[in-house]
């Protein structure tokens, strides 16, 4: 069988395909008729032979099929003129004029407002089409400011030019629309962007809990974002940050109440640790070995609960933006021998052997000693949790160009890959660690916002089963020397802050 | 200069006592104030080689009491060091500012007793 040749279906073609076959069946239909009335006409006993009767026969044929043709023809005129108006809204060339629907008879019969409605759906969704991402049509942009995602379009200059209702911007005093989110650094978003423009064609990223706000102030939102970067593109990036308060904002709240609830625990926190080390003190001598056993309980306990405390303060001042730390030149091992007694103290009551090598040929770190002491607190206290009895805990230290870093390594139940990614998030803890062990979740993410904020970085290295190493570094002192002079040994050169970080106005009273 | 005399001004009873008693078990001659405006009053009628001032007091703020003493240019006690002790959160600016005008500021939940003998002792 010959495959038939197709060529594309046109709208034009049908209307005369259709007329041809609407008249032939007329015909036809016509010559069966005539066929019938003849037939009766001889069966009623008509000479057939007749000249008269075949006149007569073929008159009426002839009159009829004259009378029908032209009856089918005017009944199929609007199916020609959709057809004709069909041809003309798809844009296939044609030699027929469309039919104008403000023709009279057009009004007469009832058909104008067919052709109005046509002609005028075909040019708004015409509309669409030919649109190239200038500006949403009315319905689009109704749209889009009806979702409850947050959108923003930045063309290639970085500016925006395309916000919806919920997007988290705001004007500048300038007019200057600008994004109004606090990543968890500063700049965060512009250093992403800059970075793809270097280097990228396509790209994604993701980020979690993003505030609009700081915690504490009024409307506060907070978003996952999703940003695309498409080079060349007339919307270079387009950032989509749906809104997740509802889910997140509770646990803000708890960490926001928790805090100002810590903060009054520091009062009995002092008396306890006090009275621990005058008992200490004093009592020294009269007391027996398995009673001096039980005074270190108490001291490991309560200076532990001191750094749950300080962890808890320190991640609201981050989120609050009020955490600074003030650097000076130190050494690691000068920060870590102001913990050292604490740190044994801790592993020998709970059975571990903590073992440190710190090198005295390390070169000064800036440092600000008392929130560092915190990071490396956190990291052997957790090296101590998530470790066996009688495991032993490494602490080392290395330069590492103009950074110097530390190393807390134990050989405990470690963590499968999957988990490490959201470590260091806030309120995160992998699944088993909810089920065997205790903790806020807030630890590793102060520790990497200290050392962040120090400007060096925090990492592990884990293998299920077989422990982990937490690593951080902090530059040291030479390397970033000259930025701390020019800003008066706060850290906001190095960490790029701008301003705005600090606000001024006191979070707790009492 | 070794310290031999030191005032101290806290209006917490335990704490006050828990700093007072190892300071006197150590040899220092203490004077104990709960309130600021007898905390100042004592400030300014005896030289003391140390002050151990709290922020949050009744009658006079902390701050008020080191203006007092050390605001306006001037030093109506030269020859005694201040220690600035509290579990106050206050703001960053304030803080720096008194860490300008004191010999140490410390938080009060991370100093035991012994820390505190060991800072003194450094204070020459």
């Amino acid at each position: 069988m010959a495959v038939k040749k197709s060529s594309n279906p046109m709208i034009k073609h049908y209307w005369p395909r259709y007329r041809r076959k609407a008249v032939i069946l007329t015909i036809a239909m016509q010559f069966i008729l005539t066929a019938f009335v003849g037939g009766a006409i001889i069966i009623a006993g008509f000479d057939s032979t007749s000249f008269e009767f075949w006149i007569v026969l073929l008159a009426i044929i002839a009159a009829s099929l004259g009378l029908n043709v032209f009856l089918i023809l005017s009944l199929l005129t609007p199916l020609r003129d959709l057809t004709a108006a069909l041809t003309h809204v798809a844009g296939e060339p044609s030699t027929v004029i469309p039919p104008n629907p403000n023709a009279p008879y057009f009004e007469k019969d009832g058909f104008k407002p067919l052709l109005q409605y046509l002609y005028a759906s075909a040019a708004s969704a015409g509309e669409v089409t030919d649109t190239k991402g200038e500006a949403p049509t009315e319905a689009l942009s109704r749209a889009l400011n009806q979702t409850s995602a947050g959108i923003v379009v930045l063309d290639a200059e970085g500016a925006i030019i395309y916000a919806n209702k919920k997007a988290p911007i705001s004007t500048e005093m300038d007019g200057k629309i600008k994004l109004d989110l606090l990543f968890a650094r500063e700049n965060e978003f512009e250093t992403w962007v800059a970075n793809c423009r270097a280097n990228a064609v396509h790209a994604e990223k993701t980020w979690q809990r993003v505030a609009d706000k700081i915690v504490g102030e009024e409307g506060r939102r907070i978003f996952d974002i999703a940003a695309t970067y498409e080079k060349g593109s007339a919307a270079e990036v387009v950032l989509v940050a749906l809104d997740q308060t509802t889910s997140y904002q509770p646990e803000d709240d708890e960490l926001d109440f928790i805090a100002f609830a810590a903060h009054e625990l520091r009062g009995p926190i002092t008396v306890i640790r006090g009275y621990l080390d005058v008992l200490a003190m004093e009592a020294s001598d009269n007391i027996t070995p398995d009673q001096d056993e039980l005074l270190k309980r108490l001291v490991v306990s309560s200076n532990r609960l001191s750094g749950y405390i300080n962890n808890i303060l320190n991640a609201s001042r981050f989120d609050r933006r009020h955490l600074r730390v003030h650097l000076a030149e130190d050494t690691l091992a000068g920060v870590y021998e102001t913990i050292n007694d604490d740190m044994q103290l801790r592993a020998s009551s709970q059975n571990r052997l903590l073992t440190v090598s710190i090198p005295d040929d390390l070169p000064p770190i800036a440092a600000d000693r008392s929130s560092l002491s915190e990071v490396m607190g956190n990291l052997i206290d957790n090296a101590i949790k998530y470790s066996n009895e009688g495991g032993t805990i490494k602490v080392m230290a290395v330069q590492d160009g103009s950074y110097v870093k530390m190393l807390v390594e134990d050989h405990g139940i470690g963590m499968p890959s999957s988990v490490i990614g959201n470590l260091f998030h806030k309120f995160y803890r992998s699944h088993r660690s909810r089920e065997t062990v205790g903790g806020t979740g807030i630890g590793l993410y102060i520790s990497k916002a200290i050392v962040e904020s120090h400007g060096g970085t925090i990492g592990v290295k884990s293998i299920e089963g077989e422990g982990s190493i937490f690593t951080f570094t902090v530059p040291t002192y030479e390397s970033v020397k000259d930025k701390l002079q020019a800003n008066d040994f706060t850290n906001t050169g190095l960490i790029n802050n701008g301003s705005g970080w600090i606000k001024n106005h006191s979070m707790y009273k009492g | 200069m070794a310290i031999r005399s030191i005032l101290c001004i806290e209006d917490d009873r335990f704490i006050g006592e828990m700093y007072v008693r190892s300071l006197r078990r150590e040899g220092y001659d203490v004077d104990w104030m709960v309130d600021g405006s007898d905390g100042l009053v004592a400030a300014r009628n005896k030289v003391y080689d140390l002050i151990l001032l709290d922020i949050m007091l009744p009658e006079k703020r902390g701050s008020e009491i080191l203006h007092a003493l050390r605001g306006n240019g001037k030093n109506l006690i030269p020859n005694t060091k201040i220690i600035v002790m509290t579990n106050f959160d206050q703001d960053v600016e304030s803080r720096l500012a008194m860490e300008h005008d004191v010999d140490a500021y410390l938080i009060k939940a991370e100093i035991t007793p012994r820390k505190l003998l060991e800072i003194v002792a450094k204070l020459q």
